[in-house]
């Protein structure tokens, strides 16, 4: 993308008005995507995105200019800008750069770049064809399967000159089950930090029928009841309520500005004893993992919270320079148009102590949530909110009728303390999580868990 | 390089293929903004890009590919990939390359004026400045930022189709954060650069919101008349927009599929959309597609007047496309959104509607549309805030409690509105414009 060469005298001259630091991060991303409504594909489109983005720091002020212009000129006018708004450039400073080489975590076999799309069209196909036949009320489906092939370039006046490939597969459903009263979707959308032959893991057929399963379960529910109730959450994409509840409190972004409510306490007893949380981007070909963050650290497992203690924040390194603590290899950004941040990688929960069926069996009047949609939380206040997409009452410690769209809402600080089962079936589920740095893909998790009292908003 | 050199770039690429229907479309924008934490400016940002995309259609079936990188040879090969993936489309849907309106509404031309870089840190620090100033409970977290931006779209196709248009603007924001004992609060409020009034009364109306929340209870669950505060029903328009959608109707995923013609809310409610708005800076005289785009009501006096479509969707209704066939950004195929759309205003003052509700919720906020609230199916269910509404009047700030029920519902059930229109911040050339509203019942989940 940029050579060696090129990369010294661009920092050099992003250095030349009195920066104490400064980064480029360069980038080409090809990606495509087939759509399907029904068992007709809609539409097939490849986009590149390339551009460079330069920062500078002086202390914890930055300047960041980004451009989409990679011609050389392009490239040296964005540096000069970086230089003119950090002060009154001078001579360029010299910058010596060498290449470090990070190890390759996530191999990959079958680029989507490299496929046809005849072939992405056909595994779109299945999958829609699957989810029509699940029902006879199964009106409508619409699906797309999209892959990335993400090329970044770091180099930095620490004399770091890296290069990263991010390979990433996913595919969506999305059902509706209508019958003459009501009509109800249901949806599933697992991806990976992989090629094409993620599709040898997961079937496009399971995707399809899981998202009309969904759909149909939700077109024979009542709506949930409101109030506060104890509530079971299960694996996988349930562990967006640690994403919401506490991951992005974690953040040095919202931490090292006073604007978290987890600010001040390293160390605290932050949530129940049972809670041991991790945010590990090295899991070989997660949809969360990278080899190296977006500003050149390489990634790591942080372990956030034991047994119930808070151990660490997400730390890049703007936090790091405000907060005086190392960083986590949580610097990340969707694009070069933003500058990187901190962020999460596959963030879960342990698994705990508990049996999955006594947890079950405990609840004598709650609510089971086996699937859930996105959520959102404000650091601030801890206040958070998420979708149920599948839920059930729970009765006499037994699963009872399906409900639907319920909300569950409360503040970060009082769940994690009320998290007071923990059951034995970690399991991750993939997502895009949306902030200041853009939209990345993480992955969230856990085992099944209890909440012995939250806030259902229903009717 | 320029887009003439695109332009002609292409269209000779495209020669060589044997392609002779195709559109080319090309956007570009540069940026300047700063922000300011604590008592100095911790971010000064600039940004220039661009990007173009190439349709063609090949035996009536389309495909795309787009490229931000815009050397000759990854321009020229973006006529390859289109051309692979028309050949992967299996849609019947008619597509339609269109020659040009008769006429498009006269656009004022406008050029970006981005404030000196000395100018745009001045101005953010005493912003910045203002908030603090404005309350000793101001602290730490409190940001606030200035930015500006110009924006310009160039559409041209093989059958005669040549438009370009160029927005700019600025805008300020203020995220105050106020502490009291252990307790935190925080409101967020933007003004349009243009309008002087509005920047100047930016801290002071930021910080008292903020201030306002402080000490919130909680309530208990129940049905409770409600007023929704028209910055927050905004919200609730962009998310339920998809409704108004004619791909949608036609693809069985809107409610309103078939209710042309029908009272699909209140007699009170008209919903207007309206690409020219008087005063605001991203007016649009042509679609993605090239239509002529026009002010129109979508509702009128409770009744669907029309839905949205594109060319190809009111081709297949056998109606005019409306005009709103937009790309989100150069990259993306045509989908069906607004303008600037919103509610008109009634003629009640937020003190009426409180009247009106007497014992009630005034909500202030929701958050978490994009999990919360499904357009096909109409339910939400937000997480929100607000104030309860005693003897008719704004009483102490709630938190931790959640509105549900169904967009469709919701509609008929609008019973006031308020004499105000609250725009959200533009997102291309869409905003999202309501009064306050009031309705008589709303299912709340509170303690």
């Amino acid at each position: 993308m940029i050579s060696k060469q090129f990369a010294e005298r661009l920092l050099g001259i992003a250095m030349s008005s009195g920066a104490d630091f400064a980064e480029l991060f360069c980038e080409v991303t090809e990606s495509n995507a087939v759509s399907a409504i029904g068992s007709t594909i809609e539409r097939a489109n490849d986009t590149l995105i390339s551009g460079i983005g330069v920062r500078a720091f002086l202390g914890t002020k930055t300047v960041f200019s980004s451009s989409s212009d990679l011609s050389e000129e392009g490239m040296l006018a964005c540096a000069k800008a970086v230089a003119a708004a950090m002060g009154d450039p001078s001579t360029p400073q010299n910058v010596l750069l060498c290449e470090r080489v990070f190890p390759n975590l996530h191999p990959t076999e079958k680029l989507t770049t490299d496929v046809d799309a005849k072939l992405r069209a056909e595994l779109l196909l299945s999958a829609c064809n699957a989810a029509l036949s699940y029902d006879p009320a199964i009106k409508q489906v619409t699906g797309s399967i999209f892959g990335v092939d993400h090329k970044i370039l770091v180099a930095n006046t620490e004399g770091l000159y890296a290069t990263d490939r991010k390979i990433r597969t996913r595919i969506g459903i999305s059902a509706l089950a209508a019958n003459e009263n009501d009509s109800q979707s249901g949806l599933a959308a697992p991806g990976s930090g992989c090629g094409l032959e993620f599709f040898d893991r997961v079937t496009p057929e399971t995707v399809g029928r899981e998202a009309a399963r969904q759909a149909m379960v939700n077109l024979g529910a009542t709506y949930c009841p409101a109030g506060r109730m104890t509530v079971a959450i299960e694996n996988g994409f349930g562990g967006v309520i640690f994403h919401e509840a506490c991951g992005h409190s974690l953040e040095a972004s919202a931490v090292a500005i006073g604007a978290s409510q987890m600010a001040g306490k390293l160390g605290q007893k932050i949530a129940n004893e049972k809670v041991t949380a991790v945010d590990d981007g090295t899991i070989p070909g997660a949809w969360g993992s990278i080899n190296i963050d977006d500003e050149g650290t390489p990634s790591q497992r942080n372990l956030l919270i034991e047994k119930g203690v808070l151990k660490s924040y997400l730390v890049d390194r703007l936090g790091s320079r405000r907060m005086g603590l190392p960083m986590t290899g949580s610097g990340r950004r969707q694009s070069y148009r933003y500058e990187a941040t901190s962020r999460m990688t596959n963030t879960f929960i342990e698994n705990g102590p508990d049996k999955n069926e006594d947890i079950i069996a405990s609840i004598e009047n709650g609510l089971y949530c086996k699937q859930m949609g996105g959520g959102s939380v404000d650091p601030l206040t801890g206040a958070f909110n998420f979708s149920v997409t599948e839920g059930y009452l729970v009765k006499n410690g037994k699963i009872a009728e399906a409900v639907r769209g319920a909300t569950l809402i409360g503040t970060g600080a009082e769940i994690l303390q009320n998290i007071d089962m923990v059951g034995q079936n970690l399991a991750c589920a993939e997502g895009m999580c949306g902030a200041a740095s853009g939209s990345i893909p993480t992955n969230v998790g856990q085992p099944l868990i209890r909440v012995s009292s939250i806030t259902v908003g229903g009717r | 390089m320029k887009f003439e050199e695109l332009k002609t770039t292409l269209i000779a690429a495209a020669k060589k293929a044997g392609i002779t229907d195709y559109e080319i479309y090309y956007q570009r924008g540069s940026s300047l903004s700063a922000e300011a934490l604590k008592d100095e400016l911790n971010s000064f940002t600039s940004s220039a890009d661009g990007g173009i995309c190439f349709r063609c259609v090949i035996d009536g079936k389309q495909g795309y590919a787009s490229s931000e990188l815009l050397t000759k040879e990854a321009v020229e090969g973006l006529v390859e990939k289109a051309r692979a993936n028309a050949k992967v489309s299996q849609s019947e849907d008619e597509i339609i390359l269109f020659a040009g309106s008769d006429s498009y509404a006269p656009l004022e031309a406008v050029r970006a004026q981005f404030p000196e870089a000395a100018e745009l840190r001045r101005s953010t620090l005493e912003l910045q400045k203002a908030l603090y100033e404005n309350s000793p409970l101001v602290g730490d977290g409190t940001q606030s930022g200035i930015s500006y931006y110009e924006d310009e779209v160039y559409l041209f196709n093989s059958k005669g189709l040549d438009l370009s248009n160029r927005v700019c603007g600025g805008l300020r924001y203020a995220d105050a954060v106020v502490r009291q004992g252990e307790e935190a609060e925080s409101a967020f409020a933007f003004a349009e650069e243009q309008n002087k009034e509005d920047c100047f009364a930016l801290p002071e109306k930021t910080v008292k919101t903020a201030l306002s929340r402080l000490g919130a209870v909680t309530i208990p669950s129940g049905k409770y008349p409600v007023v929704i505060d028209g910055k927050v029903f905004k919200d609730f328009l962009s998310a339920f927009s998809p409704i108004f959608s004619a791909k949608n109707a036609q693809k069985g995923l809107s409610r309103l599929a078939g209710k042309e013609g029908e009272a699909i809310a209140a007699s009170l409610v008209t919903i207007v959309d309206d690409p020219m708005r008087e005063g605001s800076f991203a007016k649009t005289n042509f679609d993605g597609e090239g239509v002529a785009t026009a002010k129109r009501e979508v509702v009128k006096d409770g009744v669907l007047k029309t839905l949205l479509y594109d060319l190809s969707t009111a081709k297949k209704a056998g109606v005019e496309s409306t005009g709103n066939g937009q790309k989100p950004s150069y990259s993306a195929p045509v989908s069906i959104s607004p303008y600037q759309f919103s509610i008109l205003p009634g003629e009640d003052p937020r003190d009426a509607l409180f009247g009106l509700a007497k014992d009630g919720i005034f909500v202030t906020g929701c958050k978490g549309f994009h999990a919360g609230a499904n357009a096909v199916t109409g339910d939400f269910s937000m997480e929100s805030y607000g104030f309860l509404i005693r003897d008719g009047k704004q009483a102490e700030p709630i938190k931790s409690f959640t509105i549900s029920g169904n967009i469709f519902e919701l509609f008929k059930e609008i019973a006031a509105l308020g004499d105000t229109v609250y725009w959200s911040m533009p997102s291309g050339f869409t905003a999202f414009g309501s009064p306050d509203l009031y309705l008589p019942l709303v299912s709340v989940a509170g303690d």
